[in-house]
């Protein structure tokens, strides 16, 4: 069965260049692009207005923009390497809160990912190793985990909600899951062979989605490592995946521009969407405010669309 | 002028010591207060005789025989190349580079190009086309009599070209592109409109400089390049376009020596959304995979760095000059991705017929503005509609 999502706004020259990554809030869609801005969107209205915009954040571009589920924390990363914290105060205004630098080497920090509760941000790496941090302040930022894998570059990073694990997904094919309690690799999956661009783990951290330039979605068993279900349809690469807040959907992005919503107990697609002819480099679920569910697509045609879920 | 400085360093026998400036090392990197057309100035060093180490002293020898080279050209009006002056004394020199720098920084000390100290660079690049150049005496060159391209011919003030039958300029990066187009049967008819020219890579003075008098003598034909998708690519057009840093006294407005940039320059190509038009990123075939497609590749850590590099260019800054380019280098870091321009041949018809395709799109109606040539926007490429 097709579900139906309806445009409900779409915020054009968002950026002025490619949106790379969208994170959004109980009430906000942050966005971050190729230009060294990221500008705050405002959710509970209906036209989406701008509300904040960080100017200067990185110079040379933001290529992975994340927050954190449940506190008001948020993380971009630069081309220049650098990670730079971000939270935010009742009013929803954005501040610095601090920067984290791996030996100022870019590539260093490629994809991050933080804790639901903003206290861990885990990180990806050019030479594959895999890393995760503290974000406290007081205790200067430290590296608190340092995974080691097979050298081949890390383009995707996630943690799990609980904090329990982190996964990685690397461009020879691999997709690891770490144990962040025991510091240790839990599993290695059996990979895709092509490189994988997005790993997700599901609300309850029970589901670990991953996905790439094979356009295959793959679907695992996070406490056994088996690889549970296949996700075909995409044409293009999968650049995204973001799990709705129930775990009942699965939001994909393409590189092809094409964006699926995927119904987890069916296995299914129930819904394809077309965001212009460019890359779409980000998909994402809004927290549900609403009865209705609602995510934000992004990408090369500088503009954040905005569905909701058809009444009925 | 020469004579100059080499007479007042024997007078003064205590200690000799001449004033080099170099552009060696300056980088496009950083922004520029004065951002646009402006270069940075050039570094000056000091090379002393005698000098505290045998270092200096080498260099203080291979400079002044330089010079003296340099010296004896103008006075009996010869032209030497630089692997002339090379061969003199390989010995002493110990690599061309060597004396490529030095040459450079003479011409980059007295502020004037290098043709004006009479030393050239043996011709690298091939050019072919339907052209002809009437030479002052009376004899002709024509664009296709060589079957495979000609060296890049220098063209003398008193010179005639005759591009009447040109519709376009193409720039390519590599000869091996260059080679396969002229063997295609297609070329026979697209050729007989155009002039392809190559300079291998990184282009010379030389081929600079013909595409400059080209475009000064015909500044409605359009001159498009044509590079890999890598770093490089984009560093190779950056060089046609806006010049060298290394090199920018070459740049000089004077009448003997034109500026060599090319700001009309177009991309026509390698860009990411042609790549996504190859078959092995395209829908409808499911288990063809990037990794079969000839000529896409993973950026080295290299190619990363360059990038980076190249990002901090103030031709690549936010309010730069280039914002596709910073497009598309972009795009290049978030896939980790490079494609040469093989992977055009991939496309059905190969080259050619992307390329005919695409040089006839954009000859479409051309509009005078001013005086200035500029296509209408229905035929701009996608990234253009997005500064």
């Amino acid at each position: 069965m097709s579900k139906q999502y309806l445009t409900l706004h779409t915020i054009d020259n968002a950026h002025p260049s490619d949106v790379y990554s969208l994170a959004p809030t109980k009430d906000q869609i942050l966005s971050a692009s190729g230009s060294s801005s990221i500008r705050i969107y405002t959710s509970d209205q209906p036209d989406f207005p701008l509300v904040q915009t960080l100017d200067s954040a990185h110079a040379l571009g933001i290529h992975h923009l994340v927050t954190a589920k449940e506190s008001n924390r948020a993380a971009s990363a630069g081309f220049e390497g650098k990670v730079k914290l971000w939270s935010s105060d009742e009013e929803g205004i954005w501040t610095e809160d601090g920067e984290i630098v791996d030996k100022y080497k870019p590539g260093d920090i490629w994809a991050i990912s933080l804790s639901a509760d903003g206290l861990y941000l885990a990180s990806s790496s050019i030479n594959g190793r895999v890393n995760v941090w503290s974000t406290a302040k007081s205790e200067g930022l430290p590296k608190i985990r340092e995974y080691e894998t097979k050298g081949s570059f890390g383009l995707c990073v996630d943690l799990s909600t609980d904090g329990r694990f982190t996964a990685s997904g690397h461009e020879n094919g691999s997709i690891y899951v770490f144990n962040n309690d025991t510091g240790r690799l839990s599993h290695s999956l059996a990979g895709l062979v092509h490189p994988i661009r997005a790993v997700s783990f599901s609300p309850a951290s029970k589901l670990l989605a991953a996905a790439g330039d094979a356009r295959i979605i793959a679907l695992y068993d996070v406490n056994s490592g088996e690889q549970v279900a296949n996700f075909t349809g995409h044409g293009g690469w999968v650049l995204s995946l973001d799990w709705s807040s129930t775990g009942e959907y699965l939001l994909s992005g393409s590189h092809d521009s094409k964006a699926k919503v995927w119904r987890i107990e069916t296995r299914s697609c129930v819904a394809t969407h077309s965001h212009g002819d460019k890359p779409l480099w980000t998909a994402k679920w809004l927290p549900k405010a609403t009865r209705s569910e609602m995510f934000a697509l992004a990408g090369g045609n500088c503009a954040i669309s905005i569905y909701r879920e058809a009444a009925g | 002028m020469i004579e100059r400085i080499v007479d007042g360093l024997l007078d003064d026998r205590e200690q000799l010591s001449i004033t080099l400036k170099t552009r060696n090392g300056v980088t496009r990197r950083g922004a520029h207060p004065n951002a646009s057309g402006t270069v940075p100035p050039a570094k000056t060093r000091d090379i002393t005789f005698p000098g505290s180490t045998v270092q200096e002293a080498w260099r203080f020898t291979v400079l002044v025989r330089i010079l003296e080279l340099i010296h004896n050209c103008l006075i009996d009006n010869t032209i030497m190349t630089k692997r002339d002056m090379y061969y003199r004394h390989p010995d002493l020199f110990m690599k061309q580079s060597v004396v490529d720098r030095y040459v450079d920084d003479v011409a980059c000390t007295l502020g004037i190009s290098r043709s004006s100290l009479n030393v050239t660079a043996a011709a690298k690049g091939l050019v072919i086309g339907n052209f002809d150049i009437l030479r002052a005496d009376g004899t002709n060159v024509n664009g296709r009599n060589e079957q495979e391209g000609m060296l890049v011919p220098r063209i003398h003030l008193n010179d005639t070209i005759d591009l009447s039958s040109i519709r376009w300029i193409l720039v390519i990066e590599k000869e091996a592109t260059f080679r396969s187009l002229l063997c295609s049967p297609q070329w026979l008819s697209l050729g007989s409109q155009g002039l392809m020219l190559t300079a291998k890579g990184y282009p010379d003075l030389a081929s600079r400089e013909f595409l400059r008098r080209l475009a000064d003598n015909s500044p409605h034909i359009p001159i498009f390049a044509l590079v890999d998708f890598d770093p490089d690519g984009i560093a190779i057009m950056s060089t046609y376009k806006h010049g060298s840093y290394r090199l920018a006294h070459e740049n000089v407005t004077s009448k003997d020596a034109p500026t060599l940039n090319l700001p009309q320059l177009r991309w026509l190509g390698v860009q990411s959304h042609q790549i996504s038009r190859t078959p092995g990123t395209e829908s409808d075939t499911d288990n063809d995979t990037i990794a079969d497609v000839q000529g896409l590749m993973r950026l080295t850590t290299r190619d990363r760095m360059r990038a980076l590099k190249m990002l901090e260019w103030d031709l690549c800054a936010e309010d730069g000059l280039e914002q596709a380019w910073r497009r598309e280098l972009q795009t290049m870091l978030m896939l980790n991705i490079k494609a040469e321009m093989q992977i055009l041949d991939e496309l059905p018809g190969g080259l050619t017929s992307w390329l005919s395709a695409e040089l006839g799109a954009r000859q479409g109606p051309v509009v005078e503005v001013g005086g200035l040539v500029s296509q209408a926007a229905s035929t701009s490429s996608d990234d253009d509609l997005l500064l």
